[in-house]
């Protein structure tokens, strides 16, 4: 059953606007540009798209009542889905399925935020349990994950400084990244705790920006402008009891459910992944995908990733666009778009060569909803 | 007290005062199903296992176990400024369920994942008493 999921839906069109400070502009001007972008890359007119997924976003922004008023569409399906800071992936994942089920033919998602221009703090903590405790920040939970974890595991600081560092060598490479200069692990290491053991280098760092995909069956996108990016596979896993059940939720153990999911539609294995994106919003979540997604063992992250070996060139480079560290919060968009990028060879020097097949993992900063998608070239 | 108290207060419902008025009588106290004896946090209105709304509150012993700890600092509220860096720590407590604190009365560099500590109570206003924890 899930196997008939497997190369049935794919990406036809990206628009990806400028990443940064774009002031002067709503979030919903941004994600109806990164709209405009995903049309006129995929070919597609607006008269064409009858499936509008929004992802809502900091302010209340978002809504796809206003969102479709201002495209001027009134399409098949109209909806948005919440899913904390998954909620794009799993648009995209939806968008798979009606596609697939004749409800729509073309679906897009957007997504657009000016969080860093309205200056969102991210602040907040639960008002019962957290905040007077002086808890705040979803940081707190992947601080939380990662003392842990060097419990656990003995895993250092040293060693996760590892993701900072490689992710700052690809923004280099990545036009749109926003934080290009040379990091080196004595800078990270020296540099200030926000919550420790987490350093100001393994928080993302908050952008304004918009994001548009374009879902459609690959028959259909046969006459479109770009070759298309397959979809192979989908995996989904919701800790939705959180602390209440710390490993699968803090620990992020319930990605091994997404993780059978996806590979069992896909039917491929982390063996054969060219390129692993990880949605980031701190740097510790790239360790808990490497081991609960089955590219190295329980514990064994924080030796998995040193000496090169998620860098472009290496075994399995990881988050090629620089991750949320570097290139721009985009609640994972930025990964997605980044693989599809690749997939069609548009990646200039950071191109991973001759890569086929892609996944991207996705979570929210609460570590509760959890998704992944296989990607590759058609 | 209640004038000067800078922090954020736990909000209080109706299906949380039971703990925080067992909290203001130094007591620290969590809903139990009385069906299959499951017990839970933070409270809510059925037994998150079997579904139950047959629960009691009920005396916890206070003892637990460091999950993990973390140490801010950087400042989100200003009635933390003078506190950084403060710790705000995970405890899983004897009976099961995980609670959000802090640990006081210890260096945060002395603090350990795995480390034995009880409970303690801070009145934070005359309404609002804290659960805290100790090296046990």
């Amino acid at each position: 059953m899930l196997r008939d999921m497997r190369d049935k839906a794919c990406i036809a069109g990206l628009g990806q606007t400028k990443q940064g400070k774009l002031p002067g502009l709503s979030a919903d001007e941004i994600a109806i540009w990164a709209f405009k972008l995903a049309l006129e890359d995929s070919g597609l007119r607006k008269e064409q798209i009858d499936g509008l997924m929004t992802q809502q976003s900091y302010g209340g922004a978002g809504d796809t009542l206003k969102i479709g008023r201002e495209l001027g569409i009134n399409p098949k399906i109209g909806t948005s889905v919440i899913a904390t800071g998954a909620a794009g992936a799993a648009m995209v994942h939806y968008a798979a399925m009606v596609v697939n089920a004749g409800m729509a033919n073309y679906v897009a998602v957007v997504y657009g935020t000016n969080q860093a221009t309205n200056r969102n703090r991210f602040a907040t903590g639960d008002p019962e349990s957290a905040s007077p405790f002086g808890m705040f920040n979803p940081g707190a939970f992947a601080a939380m994950n990662f003392r842990r974890r060097m419990a656990l595991y003995g895993t250092t600081e040293r060693q996760l400084g590892a993701v900072a560092v490689t992710q700052r060598k690809h923004a280099q490479m990545n036009p749109i990244a926003v934080l290009k200069d040379p990091l080196t692990i004595e800078d990270y290491l020296s540099s200030r705790y926000v919550i420790a053991p987490l350093h100001v280098y393994d928080f993302c760092h908050i952008t304004d920006g918009g994001h548009c995909v374009i879902v459609t069956t690959p028959e259909r996108a046969r006459d479109l402008k770009q070759p298309p990016v397959i979809i192979m596979g989908m995996g989904r896993s919701d800790a939705l009891q959180g602390l209440a059940t710390p490993d699968e939720a803090l620990m992020q153990r319930i990605q091994r459910q997404s993780a059978t999911m996806v590979y069992e539609m896909s039917g491929v294995q982390p063996d054969d992944i060219d390129a692993l994106y990880v949605q980031d919003a701190y740097t510790p979540a790239v360790l808990s995908a490497l081991e609960n997604y089955g590219f190295c063992r329980e514990g064994e992250a924080g030796e998995f990733i040193q000496a090169g070996r998620i860098e472009l060139g290496g075994e399995l480079p990881v988050n090629l666009n620089g991750g949320q560290s570097s290139e721009t919060y985009m609640v994972g968009w930025g990964h997605t778009a980044d693989a599809i990028r690749q997939l069609r060879g548009a990646c200039g020097p950071r191109q991973v060569k001759g890569a086929e097949i892609i996944q991207c993992t996705y979570s929210g900063g609460l570590f509760d909803h959890t998704l992944s998608t296989i990607f590759r070239r058609p | 007290m209640a004038g000067t108290y800078s922090k954020p207060l736990p909000q209080i419902d109706e299906v949380n005062r039971p703990f925080w008025e067992a909290a203001r009588r130094r007591e620290l106290y969590l809903q139990r199903c009385k069906d299959c004896r499951h017990v839970w946090y933070p409270a809510g209105t059925n037994c998150p296992k079997c579904l139950s709304t047959n629960f009691e509150w009920t005396a916890m012993s206070g003892r637990g176990t460091v999950w993990s700890f973390i140490v801010y600092h950087h400042c989100w509220h200003p009635g933390f400024q003078k506190d950084i860096p403060y710790n705000v720590a995970m405890i899983q407590l004897e009976e099961g369920p995980i609670v959000i604190t802090n640990i006081v009365n210890v260096p945060n560099d002395s603090v350990k994942v795995g480390m034995p500590v009880k409970v303690v109570f801070e009145p934070a206003t005359e309404q609002v008493t804290l659960f805290k924890f100790t090296p046990a």
